[in-house]
């Protein structure tokens, strides 16, 4: 008899056990559901109390082959990796290329492009990096550059 | 004292009818996109446009009892004709429009002060705020996007101000539950009923020069709309309880918010939005990895990014809007911009200025031989050379020689080689047949005579 209670005693603790780890598994994963493409370029922005980028490649391509920007304006292919800055946009350099009231509209409308919910990281939203950055795995260059600095 | 308001008071007059002509954010602009749908057929007891008698009875009460109801809403009028994206600068300025559209005497001083400065941040975002209005290769992309899809392109032009928000009662874009009693009187039904109106839906959503073909076409894009969104949600996940609680959320918001605080006419969206993430999250959802269609492409103010807080979020266009027409993909935007690209549903640019300069396209493509039983790869340059310069991708990624240039998926699934660009704004690694594309020996046996 004593066994018997005991036996269900331990089903019910293991039962309990599973559905924490039910409710541990429902909890939803950062989900951004940006669209794919979009870039939140957050170098200087949240620093200067700026609200952070985000750049909508789609929009962009529908307008302009991928050439005029990342070719003849210098882009680099890498999020966070052209040290813009608003002096430079102002200089007519970057997205101030466009952005000059003539061919888009101009800079004095901030927040179309500062439009990020604050404190969101520098990053290219739904590429296939952002899932193994979700996992806290480090990007591919800065882990070869962690393995070449131990000897 | 007197004198001076009655100064100022024509000199305001005199300057609304000069800027309300042209500018994009101009009563006449904010009219043709939030107000027309009603105003211009007078559906639902709207006053039609440059009806005096109708108008003449509303003067009575007031410039500002016109602002509030239009603001506020009044009677079948929704709340900022339904739109809570805009400002109660924008809806004061269409109305004033129509005022003096009605009346070209009405003394219509007003908010030509108060709202000046938002009515000229909104005229000076045309690029992503209206495509149509948008200078550059950008507009004539979308006209001619409109002419070849019909259907939505219709919609957006007739049915979007009432199919979007869901004024009125009308069924959302997209919503299997409000569409789901509507789909079973049958496709034709509801086109003819489009046709002809029914209950405050006017004939033709109140655009009586619209073709038939053109009503039924945006009828079935709607349709198809729906029920794409429902063989999704059958799948396992559930957004009826938040289409549900959006639709509740969405008249009530702008009603509540009747001064320009973008704030608290913004709350409750993503609360609405909150228990289909959650349903998505749910561990017994049938993929909660794969997206459903109807959380695809979602505007900026519900994709997570973008701040729902600030006004000018809404002012962005909507991915659904700016890639409706598109020839669609399973990934990535869910657009095949090749082919957009190559039937000319897109122009893009290939200089900043000059709209005449073509891409030199080269036509040469490389065969990799791959390991395993994975099809060798077929690298296109046409499709490449297309929206890129050469020295995008040589020599700072491929050494421009054949064989140089050793390669691994996993590489480029962490962003190397071609992962560059596939998997962040190119289609992404999941379409693996898309480069794999040369079958091996398994293919050439099965073509070969035995």
């Amino acid at each position: 008899m004593e066994t018997r209670q005991r036996r269900i005693g331990r089903w019910l603790r293991a039962l309990g056990a599973c559905l924490f780890a039910g409710l541990l598994a429902a909890v939803p994963a950062p989900d951004a559901g940006a669209e794919y493409g979009d870039v939140v370029i957050n170098n200087y922005s949240d620093a200067a109390g700026m609200r952070p980028v985000v750049f909508p490649h789609w929009f962009h391509r529908v307008r302009y082959a991928c050439k005029v920007c990342h070719a003849d304006l210098g882009f680099k292919f890498k999020a966070g990796g052209n040290e813009i800055n608003m002096l430079k946009i102002i200089d007519g350099q970057y997205c101030g290329a466009c952005h000059n009231g003539e061919i888009a509209w101009a800079i004095e409308n901030c927040n179309l492009c500062h439009s990020a919910k604050p404190r969101t990281p520098t990053m290219v939203h739904e590429s296939t990096t952002q899932g193994l950055a979700a996992q806290g795995r480090p990007a591919p260059s800065a882990a070869r550059a962690a393995a070449k600095g131990q000897p | 004292m007197n004198a001076r308001a009655l100064v100022l008071l024509l000199l305001a007059a005199a300057a609304v009818p000069v800027a309300s002509g042209a500018e994009p954010g101009s009563g006449k602009a904010v009219y043709d996109s939030a107000c027309a749908a009603c105003h211009n057929s007078g559906a639902a007891g709207a006053p039609k446009l440059g009806d005096a008698a109708a108008w003449q009875a509303r003067f009575a009460s007031g410039i500002g009892a016109l602002y509030r109801s239009a603001v506020s809403g009044k009677g079948s009028m929704p709340a900022k004709g339904g739109q809570a994206r805009l400002t109660a600068a924008e809806v004061e300025a269409a109305v004033n429009y129509m005022v003096l559209a009605a009346d070209a005497n009405a003394k219509v001083p007003v908010v030509a002060a108060r709202g000046d400065g938002k009515a000229a941040a909104a005229a000076a975002a045309p690029a992503q705020a209206a495509p149509a209005a948008a200078t550059g290769p950008g507009g004539a992309t979308a006209a001619a996007t409109a002419q070849q899809d019909a259907g939505a392109g219709v919609y957006a032009r007739a049915c979007a101000a009432c199919h979007t928000s869901g004024v009125a009662g009308a069924p959302k874009l997209g919503d299997a539950t409000a569409w789901a009693p509507k789909l079973k009187a049958g496709l034709a039904t509801l086109q003819s009923n489009a046709i002809r109106g029914k209950g405050a839906m006017p004939p033709k959503g109140g655009n009586a020069a619209l073709p038939d073909a053109d009503v039924r076409a945006a009828v079935a894009y709607m349709v198809d709309r729906a029920a794409g969104a429902r063989t999704a949600a059958a799948t396992g996940t559930a957004p009826s309880p938040a289409a549900v609680t959006a639709g509740a959320a969405a008249p009530a918001a702008p009603a509540a918010a009747t001064p320009p605080v973008p704030a608290t006419a913004v709350a409750p969206t993503p609360v609405a939005a909150a228990p289909s993430r959650a349903a998505d999250a749910s561990p017994n959802a049938f993929n909660r990895l794969l997206r459903s269609a109807t959380r695809r492409n979602p505007p900026p103010h519900e994709d997570g990014i973008h701040d729902p807080a600030i006004e000018e979020v809404y002012m962005l266009q909507p991915p659904l809007t700016g890639l409706a027409g598109l020839p669609t993909s399973a990934a990535g935007n869910r657009i095949d911009w090749v082919k957009a690209l190559n039937q000319g549903k897109i122009t893009p640019r290939f200089d900043r200025l000059d709209p005449q300069v073509q891409a030199a396209v080269m036509d040469l493509n490389i065969v990799r031989e791959v390991k395993g039983s994975m099809p060798d790869v077929v690298y296109p340059h046409k499709q490449h050379t297309q929206w890129l310069d050469c020295s995008n991708c040589h020599p700072a990624i491929f050494k421009p020689q054949k064989g140089a240039n050793p390669m691994s998926m996993a590489a480029i699934m962490l962003g190397e080689q071609c992962g560059v660009c596939h998997g962040k704004v190119a289609f992404p690694v999941s379409e693996c047949r898309l480069c794999h594309s040369k079958n091996k020996v398994a293919g050439a046996t099965a073509t070969a005579p035995r």
